[in-house]
């Protein structure tokens, strides 16, 4: 019987195998179970939509963005707040997936792996989300665009704290246009991007500030130097343009001028390899997050580059690409000395019985400049401001600022920029603004970020 | 009264409460069975002695069946170059202790008498192996002999278990009577034959046999109740059959255990046992319709059973043998073909999820019988290239498994079922939503083939986790009792029947959850289904039997 007894471990494999089975069902039900349980055809969350039971959004004075009753999702009063928080908050069908309703679907519903949508009252009540957005600003950034494309980001760079994020085109999620999705004739295309985060757009002129920090490293004698813009150079046989003639110009007021001439130079100058490190460090070819959500990447990519096409990265042409969050990132950074504080837009989610199971608080990134660097750009930013765009612009501030007109081919009128912060500690605030065929940067984009900063200041 | 709405709120959270408590109260249960079953065991000491005649060298006897030879794997090694490899075995009967001959070269001598294939043997007697003589003794003539240390051991009362068991069912019954819009009275029904039965067979095998352990029927009164309550909150009607199932079962337990104690007449009705369940297979295959894609089911007037289900119990017995058999028997011959047999006819059948049932089973006995590697890897690589060719000659078998690991892909056509599974059971949470609450019930086979995931949606991940563990435990526990058994024929066929059932159990509930191919087989004691209830009781007989206790109890009325 001995015998038999040492025979029968076999049963152990079998055992193993039930144990390592059961392993990954625990494994995959702690990490999926989430999206196992928002499925359309899961009765639990009645009525066909998956919000219909699951909390409020609301805004950082608690106006409510979004709430269920009687089985339905309803919206703030407010036909442009609905349509200025719409890429932020989300849609009801969980379309726009960088928004809040979709992103953190499982906590508005009330899930949880421990009473998944159970609740002990048997009612499915979800958790309710605080944005650190201002439903006002957010509004007013809007009506500043005036029907015109583009986006609006501005956070309080000491805290962390997103005040406005809104993109522009979109749709009122209380009154959901019938052919949103039926339509073909591409009047809604691309109207459910958070412009904002996901978006690719070609940076024109606010690329010299990726260029001035690889300057600022790798040239001494930069402040003496002095280079001659004349319209525009040929190189390989190529022209690279400026939009104006310049004559004899030095590089803070290149950098103040926006003069391409300098700028191409520079780029040349500092070679592929120096201005692919310097675009790397400042979080080129790179994704952030914001509260989990993914930035798109931009993008600065001069491997096997011509001179020229080199020159013409250098002015933040060529293949550049970025958007507003990354560059509303790098205000921050510059602003803080170098390291920027991560943005974050939940300021906390509570359970219907009162307790906070997320909490926002703020917390340092990644650095994405030199401090010594962080205090030259700041410097030559701030001139910027004082020379050529004016203090009128952001009245008791002290703003420091880049704009850009960044050419989009193929007929249109190019996109509008500006990106800049607030260097004084009583506001600080830094922004990103892109108005699409803005056409010029100080114009265009400069109207919003005076409207959006004049408004951040009376928030409390 | 129900209309109140702060009513509703108080009665919502006492009900979620007591879907909190029955997890608690059921890994109560289950643990202290499993522990009381080990702490109840004989404990490994001498059941005889045995004395060599020369050197007065002190042998003990600590199975009730002992293979006595030259081979080191011998449980009594005879250092004697005259003896065979495997030369005898001695073991207990009922009726006293037995020498038999397993074809030695030299042959076995009692008293110097050369005996024929077996003999009687009494305390005194002489047993001859080649040049070495033992005698038998009884323990209680040798002084010096080793006592290991006695500890008191805290058994579980078995009263008190039932007890907890009959609570935990009456709190599943309460949760059914609120499920509708007015309380409803007709659960207790179902309640009120589950406590019939428990305290029924409890009154029957405690205070009618004398029996000393209860703990594997409660386990599976848990389970069973579990099951029915479930069922019961889809409509309590449907619990009548399952219940009249259950009531068959126990007395297909009952009969088992009675027919096991004799082994000379189980020996004796192996092959009728065999050629029943070949003949019963075979009517199946002329009988049986299709349905849902497999011919398994056979219908005599307003019931249908699957005889598969049956087959799972004769396929035990025929695997299972005596030590003395397995000496002298070595071949696995007539084994591997009536396994062949019963694959096939499977095959035929096509239901898979059975044939892998038959499969790994035929694997835990080939081995336990032979403990040749050898032969299990021949086995297994003739199983693949079956399999192999199969697939390559009917490749729409495999268009069935297609889904696979890509549920959600086919979420609305072969991963149909599963993926409601997955919803459903990340719905319900640690602790459900509640008996009679749940969507999944709506889906075809939602209370057999993923019965797992209603549990896990209605009652909980938690208490649906108790239940497949506590039939994992009954692996380790009949693995546990492999040598305390009364002859290799309890240990094997227990190790069978507690391995089919785990591996059941598997296909179940990783089938169900995407973790296997879906096969549709049901989760023990569980999953609605009449001849799959009965099964299993049967097949707990084999583990019950296994328990030298259940018989011990009878021997010792009988003594006084």
């Amino acid at each position: 019987m001995k015998t038999t007894g040492t025979r029968s471990l076999i049963l152990y494999l079998l055992t193993g195998g039930f144990l390592a089975g059961l392993v990954v069902f625990l494994l995959s039900f702690a990490m999926e179970g989430g999206n196992w349980a928002f499925q359309p055809y899961n009765k639990h969350l009645a009525g066909g939509g998956q919000l219909s039971y699951a909390g409020m959004v609301l805004d950082r004075n608690n106006v409510v963005l979004a709430k269920s009753e009687n089985g339905e999702r309803i919206y703030n009063g407010d036909e442009t707040v609905r349509r200025a928080m719409l890429h932020t908050v989300g849609d009801t069908n969980g379309y726009i997936s960088t928004g809040v309703q979709y992103s953190y679907r499982s906590e508005l519903a009330g899930y949880n792996i421990f009473t998944g949508l159970a609740t002990p009252t048997g009612k499915t009540t979800g958790n309710d989300v605080k944005l650190t957005l201002d439903s006002n600003l957010c509004k007013i950034a809007l009506q500043q665009f005036n029907g015109q494309k583009g986006a609006a980001v501005l956070y309080n760079y000491k805290t962390g704290e997103v005040l406005c994020m809104t993109s522009s085109p979109n749709f009122d999620p209380g009154n959901v246009p019938g052919d949103l999705n039926t339509d073909t004739s591409g009047k809604y295309d691309g109207i459910y991007l958070n412009r904002a985060l996901s978006a690719s757009y070609t940076p024109g002129s606010i690329f010299k500030i990726v260029t001035s920090a690889a300057a600022i490293e790798n040239i001494p004698d930069l402040e003496s130097r002095t280079w001659t813009c004349n319209g525009s150079i040929t190189v390989n046989g190529n022209q690279i343009t400026c939009l104006s003639k310049h004559g004899s110009i030095g590089f803070k007021d290149g950098l103040a001028k926006s003069c391409n001439i300098v700028f191409a130079e520079l780029a040349m100058e500092l070679g592929e390899e120096k201005m692919t490190a310097a675009a790397d460090t400042m979080g080129f070819n790179q994704s952030f997050t914001l509260d989990g959500i993914p930035s798109s990447k931009s993008v600065y990519n001069v491997k096997g580059a011509e001179a020229n096409e080199l020159g013409w990265s250098g002015v933040g042409q060529y293949t550049d690409l970025t958007n507003p969050y990354h560059m509303m990132l790098l205000m921050g950074a510059i602003a803080n000395d170098g390291t920027p504080v991560k943005p974050y837009m939940i300021d906390n989610i509570t359970t219907h019985f009162g307790l906070t199971t997320k909490a926002g608080h703020t917390e340092k990134g990644a650095q994405l400049v030199k401090p010594e660097t962080a205090a030259k750009l700041k410097e030559a930013m701030r001139y910027n401001v004082t020379s050529e765009y004016g203090d009128n612009l952001f009245p008791n501030m002290a703003v420091c600022a880049k704009t850009g007109t960044a050419e989009v081919g193929g007929g249109l009128k190019p996109n509008a920029w500006m990106v800049g912060f607030s260097s004084d500690e009583k506001t600080p605030f830094a922004f990103a603004v892109v108005v699409e065929n803005g056409n010029s940067g100080i114009r265009a984009a400069g109207g919003v970020a005076s409207a959006i900063m004049a408004e951040a200041v009376k928030i409390k | 009264m129900l209309d109140n709405p702060v009513l509703q709120n108080i009665l919502s959270v006492a009900l979620y409460l007591v879907r909190i408590l029955v997890p608690l109260l059921s890994i109560y249960v289950v643990c202290r069975c499993f522990l009381s079953l080990k702490a109840g065991r004989r404990r490994e000491e001498p059941v005889v002695i045995l004395q060599d005649m020369v050197t007065k060298e002190i042998i003990p006897v600590l199975y009730w069946e002992n293979s006595l030879g030259r081979s080191r794997s011998c449980d009594i090694v005879l250092p004697d170059g005259t003896a065979s490899r495997d030369h005898a075995v001695l073991m207990r009967r009922e009726s006293g202790w037995i020498v038999v001959d397993t074809e030695s070269k030299a042959g076995t001598r009692v008293n110097g008498k050369k005996i024929d294939h077996s003999a009687q043997i009494l305390p005194g007697d002489v047993i001859s192996m080649g040049s070495t003589s033992l005698m038998l003794k009884r323990t209680s003539e040798v002084k010096n002999l080793k006592q290991p240390k006695r500890r008191q051991r805290h058994a579980a009362s078995p009263l008190g278990l039932l007890f907890t068991t009959m609570i935990i069912q009456t709190l599943l019954c309460i949760e059914v009577c609120f499920t509708g819009e007015a309380f409803d009275y007709m659960p207790l029904i179902p309640l009120g034959a589950l406590v019939v039965m428990e305290w029924g067979l409890y009154l029957y095998s405690m205070k009618g046999l004398n029996r000393v352990s209860f703990e594997l029927e409660t386990v599976a009164f848990l389970l069973s109740g579990i099951g029915i309550m479930l069922i019961a909150g889809t409509g309590v009607e449907k619990t009548y059959m399952q219940l009249g199932a259950m009531l068959l079962g126990i007395v297909l337990f009952c009969a088992m255990i009675w027919f096991l104690n004799d082994l000379d007449r189980v020996m004796k009705c192996r092959l009728a046992i065999a050629i029943l369940a070949l003949i019963l297979f075979a009517v199946n295959l002329v009988l049986a319709e299709v349905s849902h894609g497999a011919r398994n089911w056979i219908s005599i007037g307003p019931v249908s059973i699957q005889p598969s289900e049956f087959i799972k119990i004769a396929f035990v017995f025929v695997g299972a043998s005596t030590l003395d058999r397995l000496q002298t028997a070595r071949n696995l011959g007539g084994f591997i073909l009536f396994g062949g047999a019963c694959l096939g006819a499977l095959f035929l059948m096509r239901d898979f999820g059975t044939a892998c049932i038959f499969f790994v089973t035929f694997l835990i006995i080939a081995f336990m019988r032979s403990g040749s590697v050898r032969t299990i890897v021949l086995i297994c690589s003739a199983a693949v290239f079956g399999v192999f060719l199969i697939l390559k000659f009917k490749p729409y078998i495999a268009q069935r498994f297609a889904a696979w690991r890509h549920v959600w892909e086919y979420a609305n056509e072969t991963g149909f079922q599963q993926t409601r599974v997955l919803t459903y059971t990340a719905s319900g949470g640690f602790f459900g939503v509640g008996l009679g609450n749940g969507y999944l019930k709506n889906v075809f086979a939602a209370n057999s083939d993923l019965v797992f995931g209603m549990l896990s949606e209605e009652l909980g991940l938690l208490l649906a986790l108790v239940v497949v563990i506590s039939i994992a435990l009954l692996v380790f526990y009949a693995r546990s009792d492999v040598t305390r058994s009364r002859s290799t024929f309890y240990s094997i066929s227990a190790c069978a029947a507690a391995g089919m059932m785990l591996f059941q159990t598997c296909l179940n509930v990783f089938g169900a959850t995407d973790v296997l191919p879906l096969t549709g087989v049901t989760l023990p004691f569980v999953s609605l289904g009449g001849s799959s209830m009965m099964a299993c009781w049967g097949l707990l007989a084999f583990i019950k039997a296994s328990d030298e206790r259940t018989y011990a109890a009878r021997r010792q009325k009988a003594a006084r």
